[in-house]
């Protein structure tokens, strides 16, 4: 398949189609208008004479003939588009590269669902893109483009491990010693968390906030329980600590209790050790500052649902529900899974529930179609490239490591579960939402805590900004892209009358 | 200030039931009952009692936008109330909310709560507050009620940069943990196994070269990867500028500033997993001097003299560690800091209070507040130094890299947007032209994207 494809694409290229197309759109400064992009590739503009080979293309990369009657118009093949978006590409800047990257993936979702679909022409496309980028070289863009592409073929070839092939494809290159492969994979996924979390304010800006909103929370109690939804190495929790064995005016640190909620199964991909070694390590750093500390788990059910009752409560304890969700370097949770855990939260009227999540773009109620989904998936993930990139232009092996280790692996699941669901109902869910409709009551953020976080942001590159929505959320963005944001919440009013 | 105005408050509170007014000091109480100031523009309080009897006025006449200051007098009715009042106070009114904010606290001693509360939306600025000050027209007292305000808010945002700087250090330090083990496991397993070849040319067997005993989980291509990244994580010293700690060590400022101007040798690589004491030389060097971060002097003989253990545990060398190297004084009493391997066994010394030991720049020690804002400039020499520098090598990273246009507007206003912005200039832009030439070379990366 792979090699009649490239022969046709080779064919076109030399057909010496005209190559006119409207793109100014995303050459906007600020990139601010991304959303206004028509979701549909705006094949009218391309120009292109129809040509006999077109027929003879798609009749040579199709079993049946569908896909023809389908596009009876030739200007609105993708096929052409491909041809007339590879002319231009061989001329003009990188910029106009990237541009036409943006398209030529949008035409590849466009033939995966919706009306004009066509898995072969999808394939056309992304074989052709394959050829074109790698994720390991090349613009943000041309990088960010290999990642799509991968994670779209592997959607489309139904290999349910987008991951593992991709991380061997990409990851080849970087040694080849006769060791095991874990290894590599355990210092590789430690030096990422490294570079992620000093490169970017992304982490500790979740953190921090969190911990900001409990701290305050807290300032009078004796005793924290901290209910941990996704504790991954705990490293959320060496700040707190710190911050709680120097409270003001002699108070005494709080005893700390932290249960992390952890699964039955072993998702160990990108996480640093098991939730056990998180515990001892966070006992062992407690110990150190002298922070009286004690460290549970409540395991999940087999299907990732969180029980109220494996909790072990002690009366007198201040109770947080802390909700890590999407920082990058986190893995994905069903949301049947964290729908589970805070619907926990809301039966035990924590004080506080801490709540840090990817922000989407504006998608509609709907979360609009396959396509726009797609496309706000790269804007993310683009903002997401470029904010590294601004700060640490020369430093491409390191953001490589990051992007390899934790971006690229993201990029392949969210899209594999947006192909899955494609056709069906929106899964994707603004959880800050959620906690609204279920009931929690915003708990408005401190002074204090937008100065952090500006303070924190202060400490990277220009570029990313903090602003505050609807009074129990910070927002931290990159140039006008909201990427995460941390909400703060405390239990729906209780009626009870103790 | 707080003072002068109790009695007022007080006097309020006294009043309230009568529909009159609040009287400050230095007023004349007319004989209509409201207070007027001896002002030529003679100035109002305007009480709830009042408000709530305009806004009913105004509610009357079919709200703020078809009111008129002379129907609003005509339907109030109130004696003393002058078309200068009510104009004014229209204008406020049809403005926006802030009026009924204004008029929701009941006492005059709450306002300095209710601004805090405005405060924490409008993240204090100090421009903003006296911008706000001038447009409310309010009185001198007011003014100046604000400026402590100002003050209290720089104080806590002082308090918070802190705290936030302990507690990037207290995450620094569990990292570290997390390094430790991760390097620890890998050694043990690496045990066996032959010793790679030795200087991991290239870029294809980066990850995974042993060296000596020393592991080299990054090295390679310094300056691609280690060294910049090295060099230009931002840190919390920038934060330290403006000081936070109450102890004094001017010896360090000495060191910082004396290091600013060597440089040490570029290293091979930084070690990962320096469980060996054959290394600590490298361990402790530091990357090309040209940077601001400033370098330990003692730095090698530290590490051979009396830190070896402790330092030849540090996992990497990157960001947060860093600063904690510079602190090593030459006696190394603060160097168990770094080995948290150590500091485990040392309870009495408590190795995140960075308060001990932290102090790079001092002017900040003693400053109050208000200055906070001008401590940019008062910052002088190296900082501007690095401005300077920093403008150059933007440049010249940039136009090696490929022309962007942006990128040098944006570092060369850096510092004039924000005037509470704390950091200084960042480290990145500050590689020596040979990293940047090397690094741009080594990658070829425009800022291609168009999501831009």
């Amino acid at each position: 398949m792979a090699m009649v494809v490239d022969q046709t694409v080779a064919e076109i290229e030399s057909s010496g189609y005209s190559t006119t197309t409207t793109t100014t759109t995303a050459e906007d400064e600020h990139g601010c208008n991304w959303n206004d992009w028509s979701p549909m590739v705006d094949w009218d503009a391309i120009s292109g004479s129809y040509d006999d080979f077109h027929d003879l293309l798609v009749e040579s990369i199709t079993e049946d003939n569908s896909t023809a009657a389908l596009h009876p118009h030739p200007h609105h093949d993708p096929a052409v588009a491909i041809a007339n978006m590879e002319a231009e590409m061989s001329g003009g800047g990188e910029d106009l590269k990237g541009l036409r990257l943006v398209h030529l993936l949008m035409a590849a979702a466009e033939t995966l669902t919706g009306v004009n679909k066509s898995h072969d022409l999808a394939r056309v496309i992304l074989f052709r893109l394959k050829e074109l980028v790698s994720p390991t070289n090349g613009s943000n863009m041309e990088r960010l483009a290999a990642h799509f592409t991968d994670a779209l073929l592997g959607s489309l070839q139904g290999s349910g491990g987008v991951h593992s092939k991709h991380m061997q494809n990409s990851g080849s290159h970087h040694h080849n010693h006769n060791h095991r492969d874990d290894d590599y994979r355990q210092t590789d996924v430690v030096a990422a968390f490294q570079l992620l979390q000093d490169m970017s304010p992304y982490i500790k800006f979740g953190h921090f906030t969190a911990n900001q909103a409990i701290l305050e929370a807290v300032a009078h109690d004796r005793r924290v329980h901290i209910v941990d939804y996704d504790i991954m190495e705990g490293i959320q929790w060496a700040s707190l600590m710190q911050a709680f064995v120097s409270r003001k005016a002699g108070l005494p640190a709080p005893h700390l209790r932290i249960t992390a909620v952890s699964r039955t199964g072993s998702d160990r991909r990108q996480s640093i050790g098991t939730v056990q070694e998180t515990g001892r390590r966070l006992i062992a750093f407690a110990a150190s500052i002298g922070q009286p500390f004690s460290f549970h788990q409540c395991r999940l059910d087999s299907d990732e649902t969180f029980r109220p009752s494996g909790l072990k409560l002690v009366r007198g304890e201040a109770l947080v529900f802390n909700c890590m969700l999407h920082l990058p370097h986190f893995n994905y949770r069903a949301p049947e899974s964290v729908a589970s855990f805070l619907s926990g939260a809301k039966v035990l009227n924590p004080r506080l529930v801490t709540l840090v999540e990817e922000e989407r773009g504006p998608t509609g109620d709907d979360g609009g179609g396959f396509v726009t989904r797609f496309m706000d998936i790269l804007h993310h993930y683009s903002a997401l490239y470029d904010s590294l990139e601004a700060g640490f232009p020369m430093q491409g092996r390191a953001r490589a490591l990051v992007e390899r280790v934790y971006l690229g692996p993201r990029i392949s699941g969210s899209l594999a579960r947006l192909y899955r669901s494609r056709d069906g109902e929106y899964c994707g869910r603004c959880w800050g939402e959620w906690m609204g409709v279920a009931g929690f009551r915003p708990h408005s953020v401190s002074f204090a805590n937008h100065c952090q976080a500006k303070l924190l942001l202060g400490l990277f590159n220009d570029g990313y900004r903090v602003e505050e929505l609807g009074n129990n959320r910070l927002v931290l963005g990159w140039k006008c892209r909201r990427l995460l944001s941390a909400s703060i919440w405390t239990g729906p009013p209780q009626i009870s009358d103790d | 200030m707080f003072h002068s105005k109790k009695p007022a408050g007080s006097m309020n509170h006294n009043n309230n039931n009568t529909d009159r007014v609040v009287v400050p000091p230095m007023c004349v109480q007319g004989d209509s009952g409201l207070v007027l100031t001896t002002d030529p523009k003679p100035r109002l309080r305007w009480t709830v009692e009042l408000h709530e009897r305009f806004v009913d006025a105004v509610t009357q006449l079919g709200g703020p936008d078809k009111a008129t200051p002379k129907t609003i007098m005509r339907v109030m009715g109130v004696k003393g109330l002058t078309l200068y009042h009510l104009k004014s106070h229209l204008q406020k009114f049809r403005l926006g909310k802030q009026p009924h904010k204004e008029f929701n606290d009941h006492s005059t001693a709450k306002d300095g709560e209710r601004l805090a509360l405005e405060l924490q939306r409008n993240t204090a600025s100090a421009s903003g507050i006296i911008g706000r000050s001038m447009n409310d027209n309010v009185h001198f007292t007011d003014g100046i009620r604000m400026q402590m305000e100002v003050q209290r808010r720089l104080h806590e945002q002082l308090e918070v940069q802190r705290h936030l700087q302990l507690r990037i250090e207290a995450q620094g330090k569990y990292m570290q943990t997390i390094l430790e083990k991760a390097c620890q496991t890998l050694a043990g397993e690496n045990m066996g196994a032959a010793p790679g070849g030795g200087g991991g040319g290239g870029g294809s067997s980066n990850y995974n070269n042993k060296q000596g005993e020393g592991i080299h989980v990054l090295t390679g291509d310094m300056k691609d990867f280690g060294s910049p990244v090295l060099v230009n994580f931002p840190s919390i010293q920038d934060l330290n500028i403006y000081g936070g700690s109450d102890h004094d060590h001017d010896h360090h400022q000495h060191h910082v500033q004396h290091n600013m101007d060597k440089s040490s040798p570029l290293d091979d690589g930084f070690h990962m997993m320096p469980n060996t004491h054959h290394h600590e030389n490298n361990i402790m060097n530091c990357p090309p001097g040209k940077n601001k971060r400033p370098i330990n002097p003692y730095g090698s003989s530290g590490s051979t003299s009396n830190s070896t253990s402790t330092v030849g545990k540090s996992p990497l060398m990157w960001s947060d560690d860093f600063r904690l190297q510079d602190q090593l004084g030459p006696g190394g009493s603060s160097s168990t800091t770094l080995g948290s391997q150590d500091h485990h066994d040392h309870h009495d010394h408590d190795p995140f209070k960075a308060t001990d030991h932290h102090h790079i720049i001092h002017e900040s020690s003693n400053f109050s507040s208000s200055e906070m804002f001008e401590t940019k400039p008062v910052l002088s020499g190296d900082i501007h130094h690095h401005h300077h520098e920093k403008k150059f090598d933007a440049i010249s990273s940039s136009r090696l890299e490929r022309p962007s246009p942006r990128r040098a507007p944006l570092s060369s206003d850096h510092h004039h947007h924000l005037p509470h912005r704390i950091i200084s200039p960042p480290p990145h832009l500050m590689n020596t032209s040979a990293a940047a030439t090397a690094a741009a070379a080594a990658t070829p990366q425009g800022r291609n994207s168009p999501f831009r």
